[in-house]
């Protein structure tokens, strides 16, 4: 059976051993301040920080093994495009025959790369030190309601089950003899009777789970206590109010010129 | 005399949409602390009168319930299901679609249902350990719930309800897919909570199991109740045994010309073989 889609990785680093909120807003702040931040060296230095972060969590090589997936084909395309074709090109940087590069579109687009590797890296950072489970608890004891919470807990559960639950069909489908090995039309067409099935019992299996959570108190109008302490500080409270400070103290600065 | 654990008043409910009633004039009563086992072909209402006791029917699936269905007095038509279920465990066929969908480890899992209670956390985890125990997945505390197999996962679902301390279990055909170890690994779980005092009320389809240990069974069909007493009395029932079939003890002794009352017990059938050989 397939697990949940959490990413956590076990360890005792700082990173793992914080306050989940402390994560959750340093990602958010780390994202804001990525498209915030008015040039490539600024970014960059953001995203060697959250690299430096990610080798004390002991998660580099993991990270950077995912993020490079991620980031690689999406680079490319931004410093062909760019390079090629933005409105801004006058200097050629690099020609090839009757195609040119353009230094002011390889720019644009390095910055672009680098604000979208921050936002990756920040993300997979957070999956990586933080369970999904820990950072739900924690919005939950600040207030946030149950049932969102729920939402978010169960949200990254939810695509490994629909997978478990297509894996099933189409097993008993191929017991029946439905070809769904060979190239790729064959392929195609083998999903087309996968969908009706898939989706009746996603329905069905929704109206249990929902008829499960009732019949567990889920609803109940109580307060509810959380069995989780999380290990809070007045340095990680100040980490906090810095980093969320941080973003309109960026927006400020770029709107008062910086550049 | 102490309160009744369910009582159904002449009950009859009908499906939203439905062209006939799933339960047509219901009258029975359990009493705390009794075990009851019921069977019946499908259709027979069976899984109605789970749904009912727990109050889903009709708070959640709507349509239309007359009669009284009253659970330790209350009324489960006043009380909505989050509130009912602090008495009333409910234990549905698959125990996948039990899970909360939303915790990455066993104890958490089973923690889930307290802790919508409110319940303070050091007597959560108090009800884990002894749910965890009961049920025999103190190993596995730790894995996730996907990882488990479909005795263990209705195991946990069981131990999920247990967490909860309901004076009232209703069990809809627990052991349907569990193979022969998970079924008996599930059934000696019920002993040990009838024995601690916990209303049993057993949806089963494997009549041998059910003859062993319930003292009381009810055969259902078409939504009424066909039989209801001690399952040597219930399955010597020639329209019990029309409609919902008997233990395989029952059926053989019958098949081999015994006279009645024909055994639902395996002691009593090789008393009933060994006498006719002797």
């Amino acid at each position: 059976m397939a697990r949940g889609l959490s990413l956590y990785v076990e360890g005792e680093s700082p990173l793992h051993r914080a306050h989940p909120l402390t994560s959750g807003v340093l990602t958010l702040a780390a994202i804001a301040l990525a498209f915030t931040l008015p040039s490539i060296g600024w970014v960059a230095g953001l995203l060697a920080v959250l690299l430096a972060l990610a080798a004390i969590a002991g998660v580099l090589r993991r990270l950077v093994a995912v993020a490079v997936v991620v980031l690689l084909p999406i680079t490319v395309l931004l410093l062909v495009v760019q390079g090629l074709v933005n409105p801004a090109n006058a200097t050629v940087a690099i020609a090839i025959g009757p195609v040119a590069l353009y230094r002011e579109g390889l720019a644009i687009a390095a910055l672009s790369a680098l604000r979208i590797a921050c936002l990756v890296v920040a993300t997979f950072l957070l999956s990586f030190t933080t369970r999904p489970a820990d950072l739900a608890e924690a919005l939950q004891q600040r207030g946030l309601s149950p049932r969102i919470g729920y939402v978010l807990q169960s949200a990254l559960q939810i695509i490994p089950q629909t997978l478990e639950t297509a894996g099933r069909i189409q097993d008993a489908q191929r017991a029946r003899g439905l070809e769904t090995e060979g190239w790729l039309p064959r392929r195609a067409r083998a999903y087309l009777p996968l969908l009706l099935p898939l989706v009746l019992s996603s329905l069905v299996a929704t109206q249990e789970r929902a008829m499960a959570l009732e019949v567990r108190g889920f609803g109940r109008r109580v307060r509810r206590i959380s069995r989780h302490v999380f290990h809070d500080s007045r340095t990680q409270r100040v980490v906090r109010w810095a980093l969320a400070l941080s973003v309109p103290a960026a927006v400020g600065l770029r709107l008062a010129g910086w550049r | 005399m102490s309160e009744p654990a369910l009582v159904l008043d002449d009950v009859t409910y009908r499906y939203e949409e439905a062209e006939s009633d799933a339960l047509a004039g219901v009258r029975l009563s359990v009493a705390a602390g009794e075990w009851v086992g019921v069977v019946g072909p499908t259709n027979a209402g069976k899984s109605t009168l789970c749904l009912a006791a727990m109050g889903l029917a009709p708070h959640f699936f709507g349509g239309r319930l007359r009669g009284a269905v009253r659970v330790f007095g209350s009324d489960s038509l006043t009380v909505p299901v989050p509130e009912r279920s602090a008495d009333v465990g409910l234990l549905f066929q698959n125990p996948f679609t039990q899970l909360s969908g939303a915790r990455e480890r066993v104890d958490e899992e089973i923690g889930f249902g307290p802790e919508c209670h409110g319940v303070a956390p050091a007597e959560v985890d108090e009800r884990v350990a002894d749910a965890m125990r009961l049920v025999g997945l103190e190993d596995l505390a730790g894995r996730h719930p996907l990882d488990l197999s479909g005795g263990q996962l209705q195991r946990l679902a069981l131990a999920g309800l247990l967490a909860m301390r309901p004076r009232l279990l209703l069990l809809d055909e627990p052991t349907s897919q569990l193979d022969p170890a998970g079924t008996e690994a599930i059934f000696d779980v019920l002993t040990a909570l009838h024995e601690r005092g916990t209303t049993i009320v057993l949806v089963e389809h494997r009549l041998e199991l059910l003859c062993e240990v319930c003292p009381r069974v009810i055969a259902m069909a078409g939504g009424r109740v066909l039989a209801d007493g001690a399952p040597e009395r219930v399955f010597n029932d020639e329209a019990v045994l029309a409609e919902a079939g008997a233990p395989a003890y029952c059926r053989l002794a019958r098949a081999a010309g015994l006279p009645p009352p024909w055994p639902v017990r395996l002691d009593d059938a090789v008393a009933a073989f060994g006498g006719r050989r002797a």
